[in-house]
């Protein structure tokens, strides 16, 4: 059996290489996921073990705040704890270390680096201690000693032009200032950590930026060779009375540090792995329908073989081991192909701003393992039903012409297909809107059944639906067109699983697309709706991951040209038990320039101790006005008391809890402000006010003065962005599913050889023989979009609904953007009929007439 | 290209295609096989001319280059007036689709289109109006009428072969190129077909050259052309079954 599927392999090569292609990419795709994830874990994982080398133990703060956005925030601790630490036995040395929002301003006038998009930019103090400091001098250059110096990381100097002795100016919570450039110094070998920025001032300067004099983030503990970890971390525990202070050994701080980045990675690889797993399933679609049609191809094979005696057992095996072969052979090459893709994967995710630095590429044995088993095991999988119905093929099917396409058994798989379907719908409404835990995993399962109950059900209205699609082409095109819409209607099975493999891919391409115009039009009306402001001012992007100092907000309210502004800061915070996001607000100009649509008590009337909460939050928890709250902030905890309600929750577009500015930058250990709302005094126009504006936020670089519009064009322009990273993510998919196309209609000619061969004799020409098969591409390419676009719609409608109370209020799908999909759909159609299409016009047509 | 797609009366010389010194070789050096080996033939028009000989004697081949299918090695062949010996692909595929009708021993016809379909195909591939009034003729002609809207796995072998017949006849060609016809039919269906080519030729004044072995057929036409190791063995004319089968074993075929 094993020479049966040898010869079939070495005869059809071509079938055999794009089949294999379908299961190439999807591993190659899964594979560099994983090559890449490794390698930017190892990466960082040699980061901080560099960073941590020399500590033994490591005293904090135990008030923390985890942001599903960013690092944990952590409060501070008391310097005073510094010399108690050095006093312990065992302690070498121990130095306090303190970090904080800092930018450097290149010479140009604008920010070096962003950390909106980029990695961090960020301050801290020169540590003395020289087990402590993973920093190296440059030659030339000294640490910081007084506080109008600075040191920068190299690769900022390089990138700004700046050498020792330069002045430069550097934004953190406090106004712009200048310092001197004291040295420059790289990490390792390395100029930045990770591509981040870094200013390192002399600690008390350190201390004084960040309004923490008398207190440090963390100390950092060196101990006597001799003394472990743990016994010195149980000496440091001993001498510490204040329960907010934890103590932790270096081993443990650095598998911390190791973990939160693996965590952060995972914002970057899981939608990898769930995209790497759509390529996947799309090239499954894909084998199961290429060995469906070569086993109907090969009936007669079959039966011959049958007929001389092989058993049932033995056909089944000839076909699973050719699509052993199939899947071993496409494995390993995708896994070489995803070395070299992640190369590629990495340069993309750096062009939409995730840069990632990393040395060598990291393969595991896992990826390697990994990749090579799903791609084998996925597609003997997929092959096991077209081999079970090769061998149900009768011997005498080798004599006479056996009818066995048998018959779509339109009941059964209507019922099969439409309950299937109906699941996987009920799974995605009940894991929306049901109580249900975890789920997204329902919803995950559903959307797999939904795809699952319209392959099963496709048979049933393919030869319907493509006669409704295909009639424009008929009656257009001609003879040409009527061909190739009834070759799409007579095998409803073939027509209906390839236009399947297309499908899953649209249907998230129709899902991301949907999802973005109603994101976009429900901001967009909240905008108008909150948008009293003629202007804001903010650091551009909307993570908050940087802001700029309060006296911003200050200099503009002083501005003549100004009639009323206020800053807000957005944050985050574990309210009574849940993780909610927190506005800061100034009570006494907020309301001037939002309507808060205010119910009882007034905002206006805040104090640091209290906080106002949507009506919507107050009647979910049973809160009125006087309730106490107790709110977990990075710093630590507080109780607040209830002091206002107002209308304009996190639904409406504002957020569910509002706290003063105050009350929230003792919650917080940064002082920044993300925007100011700003409206001009009479008489401005725009233009001058807009001059104004700019000329004090010049010293700013980071802050962007917009106006409403424009405020809407970023917000659209970050959902663009986005949705191309997602876009780009589902290409290959797509390319997937289209390299079905071409197999499945390379496939169809080849059996139709003997037909296109009479077409060519009487009188077709090769151009119109092309034009039919590309009409034919066209028409399943256009079948399995619009199911897709349908699902898609569907999920992408179930999931906005589902967020209404996160302020997603409009259900917004765009024709114009649908029907571009559809019209790219069809064109795709076009360039995967392209090689098919060649192939069916050279043709020989008398070798083709005389075939059997 | 107008001068293709237009249909012509029959050439002035009343000759519909002819042959001029035609070799046809297969392979080359010591293993070269000569299926036509200087040929030289003519087929008038509105005549129905049979071409027969033993099996490997070239008379497929004399067929397939005569009606564009193929090439010859050396020679030239006409059809009317047009050298197809010296036409490209392109120009032989618009001559085949214009000028020619052919009729093949089975799978003559398109399964996805229904019987008026098939028939119609050519003048639809070239985006012309077919001529009713001709149309209805010719499917009365082979009484096909209350089976137009029938897809091919719907008709007999027999009626199948009659669309075929339509097909060959439905774009008034020049000239009608048919490969054992009968081959796949029983009897009574084949007698059938030869009669309506027979008709065809004397009532529409169309030509027909049709490759057989089977004498019976070849007793359906107006002269017989011979073929024997790829060269022309004689002819006759007013041929019938009786005369064919005596002059075949004369040849000890």
């Amino acid at each position: 059996m094993w020479k049966v599927t040898r010869k079939g392999l070495r005869a059809h090569k071509l079938r055999f290489a794009l089949t294999a292609l379908a299961v190439l990419l999807g591993v190659a795709f899964m594979s560099g996921t994983m090559v890449l994830t490794d390698t930017i874990r190892k990466t960082f994982d040699d980061l901080f073990a560099d960073i941590r080398d020399g500590t033994d133990a490591y005293v904090r703060s135990s008030e923390a705040i985890e942001s599903d956005f960013g690092p944990t925030q952590r409060g501070r601790i008391s310097a005073d704890l510094l010399p108690e630490i050095e006093d312990v036995d065992g302690v070498e040395a121990a130095e306090g270390e303190i970090q904080f929002y800092a930018q450097f301003v290149g010479k140009d006038g604008d920010t070096l680096g962003n950390p909106e998009q980029g990695p961090p930019t960020f301050g801290s103090n020169w540590n003395e201690v020289p087990e402590l400091n993973p920093w190296g001098l440059e030659p030339g250059g000294s640490a910081p000693e007084t506080a109008d110096q600075v040191v920068m990381d190299k690769k900022s100097a390089d990138d700004g032009g700046f050498e020792v002795g330069d002045r430069v100016t550097v934004l953190t919570q406090n106004p712009p200032r200048e310092y001197e450039v004291a040295g420059i110094v790289k990490f390792g070998s390395a100029d930045s950590p990770a591509g981040a920025s870094v200013a390192l001032f002399e600690t008390e300067e350190a201390q004084r930026i960040t309004d923490a004099v008398g207190e440090f983030g963390a100390i950092s503990v060196v101990g006597d060779s001799g003394v472990s970890e743990q016994e010195l971390v149980g000496r440091i525990r001993d001498v510490i009375s204040d329960p907010q202070v934890e103590v932790l050994t270096g081993e443990e701080i650095t598998a911390e540090d190791q973990d939160e980045i693996q965590d952060a990675l995972q914002f970057i690889s899981i939608p990898l792995f769930v995209f790497a797993g759509i390529a996947l399933l799309v090239g499954a679609f894909i084998i199961f329908n290429t060995f469906s049609i070569v086993v109907a191809q090969r009936t007669r094979e079959m039966a011959l073989l049958r007929a001389i005696g092989a058993s049932q057992r033995q056909v089944t095996t000839s076909i699973l081991l050719e699509s052993l072969v199939v899947g071993v052979f496409a494995s390993l090459v995708g896994l070489a192909v995803g070395v070299g893709l992640s190369v590629l994967l990495k340069a993309a995710l750096s062009s939409f701003g995730f840069d990632i630095p990393s040395s060598g590429i990291v393969v595991t044995t896992t990826a390697v393992v990994v990749s090579l088993v799903i791609g084998t095991v996925m597609t003997l999988v997929s092959a096991v039903v077209p081999a079970w119905r090769g061998a149900r093929v009768p011997p005498i099917a080798a004599i006479r012409d056996v009818a066995l396409q048998q018959g779509t058994r339109v009941i059964r798989r209507s019922v099969i297909g439409g309950t299937v379907f109906v699941v996987g719908v009920t799974g995605i409404l009940l894991g929306l809107f049901g109580d249900v835990d975890n789920g997204i995993y329902a919803v995950a399962l559903g959307a797999l059944l939904v795809f699952i109950g319209a392959t099963v059900l496709g048979p049933v209205f393919a030869r319907r639906s493509s006669q409704i699609i295909g009639w424009p082409v008929a009656h257009l095109r001609g003879v040409t067109g009527n061909l190739a819409r009834e070759n799409a209607m007579r095998n409803p099975q073939r027509t209906s699983a390839t236009a399947a493999a297309l499908m899953i891919g649209v249907a998230i391409v129709g899902f991301f697309t949907v999802f973005a115009s109603s994101l976009k039009a429900s901001v967009n009306a909240q905008v108008d709706r909150a948008f009293t402001a003629d202007f804001v001012i903010s650091t551009g992007g909307f993570g908050g991951a940087t802001g700029f100092s309060p006296d911003l907000a200050e200099q503009v309210a002083d501005l003549p040209e100004v009639g009323d502004s206020t800053p807000l800061r957005f944050g985050q915070a574990t309210i009574d038990g849940d993780d909610d996001f927190v506005v800061g607000l100034d009570p006494q100009t907020a309301e001037d320039l939002f309507d808060l649509d205010p119910r009882q008590g007034e905002v206006s009337e805040l104090t640091p101790d209290g906080i106002a909460v949507s009506t919507k939050a107050a009647g979910d928890n049973d809160w009125e006005i006087g309730s106490r709250i107790p709110v977990q902030f990075p710093n630590g905890e507080r109780t607040l008391t209830v002091q206002a309600t107002y209308g304009v929750g996190l639904r409406e577009g504002l957020s569910d809890f509002a706290v003063s500015i105050d009350g929230f930058a003792l919650g917080y250990p940064e002082n920044l402000d993300n925007q100011i709302y700003v409206t001009l005094a009479s008489g401005v126009t725009p233009d001058e006010g807009r001059a104004a504006l700019e000329q004090v936020t010049e010293p700013y670089p980071q802050a962007e003065v917009q106006d409403s519009t424009e405020f809407k064009e970023s917000f659209s322009a970050m959902v663009n962005q986005i949705l191309g990273l997602v876009y780009v993510l589902l290409f290959l998919a797509v390319l997937i599913a289209l390299i079905g196309i071409a197999n499945t209609l390379a496939l169809s000619v080849y059996e139709r050889t003997r037909e296109l061969g009479l077409l060519r004799a009487v009188g077709m020409t090769r151009r119109q023989l092309r034009s039919s098969v590309r009409w034919e591409a066209v028409i399943i390419a256009i079948l399995g979009t619009l199911i897709g676009l349908a699902i898609g719609v569907f999920f992408g409608w179930a999931v906005i609904r589902a967020l209404r109370d996160e302020g997603f209020e409009k259900f917004a799908p765009s024709a114009g953007q649908l029907v571009t999909i559809v019209i790219a759909a069809g064109l795709a159609g076009v360039v995967a009929a392209l090689f098919p299409a060649r192939r069916a016009a050279k043709l020989n047509v008398l070798e083709a007439i005389t075939t059997e | 290209m107008s001068v293709l797609t237009q249909p012509q009366p029959a050439s002035q010389t009343g000759v519909a295609a002819r042959a001029v010194a035609a070799s046809k070789i297969y392979g080359s050096g010591e293993t070269a096989v000569r299926a036509l080996d200087d040929i030289d033939v003519e087929f008038q028009t509105s005549h129905y001319t049979a071409i027969m000989g033993p099996s490997g004697s070239g008379k497929s081949t004399l067929l397939h280059c005569l009606a564009g299918l193929d090439r010859v090695t050396s020679g030239r062949v006409f059809l009317g007036d047009v050298e197809i010996s010296a036409s490209s692909e392109k120009e032989l595929t618009l001559i085949r689709r214009d000028k020619v009708g052919f009729i093949f021993q089975a799978y003559n016809l398109i399964p996805t289109l229904n019987a008026l379909e098939n028939v119609v195909l050519p003048m639809a591939l070239a985006g012309r109006k077919p001529d009713q009034q001709w149309l209805d003729t010719v499917i009365d002609t082979v009484n096909l009428r209350d089976r137009l809207q029938h897809r091919p796995s719907e008709l007999s072998g027999g009626q199948q072969q009659r669309v075929a017949v339509a097909r060959a006849l439905a774009s008034r060609p020049e000239i009608i190129f048919a490969d054992e016809p009968t081959g796949n039919l029983d009897s009574k269906s084949g007698a059938e077909i030869l009669e309506f080519m027979q008709s065809a030729v004397r009532d529409l004044e169309q030509t027909i050259v049709m490759v057989t072995h089977d004498p019976v057929a070849a007793g359906y036409a107006d002269r017989v052309v011979f073929l024997a190791d790829g060269t022309i063995d004689g002819e006759m004319a007013e041929p019938s079954a009786e005369k064919v089968i005596d002059r075949m074993k004369a040849l000890g075929a």
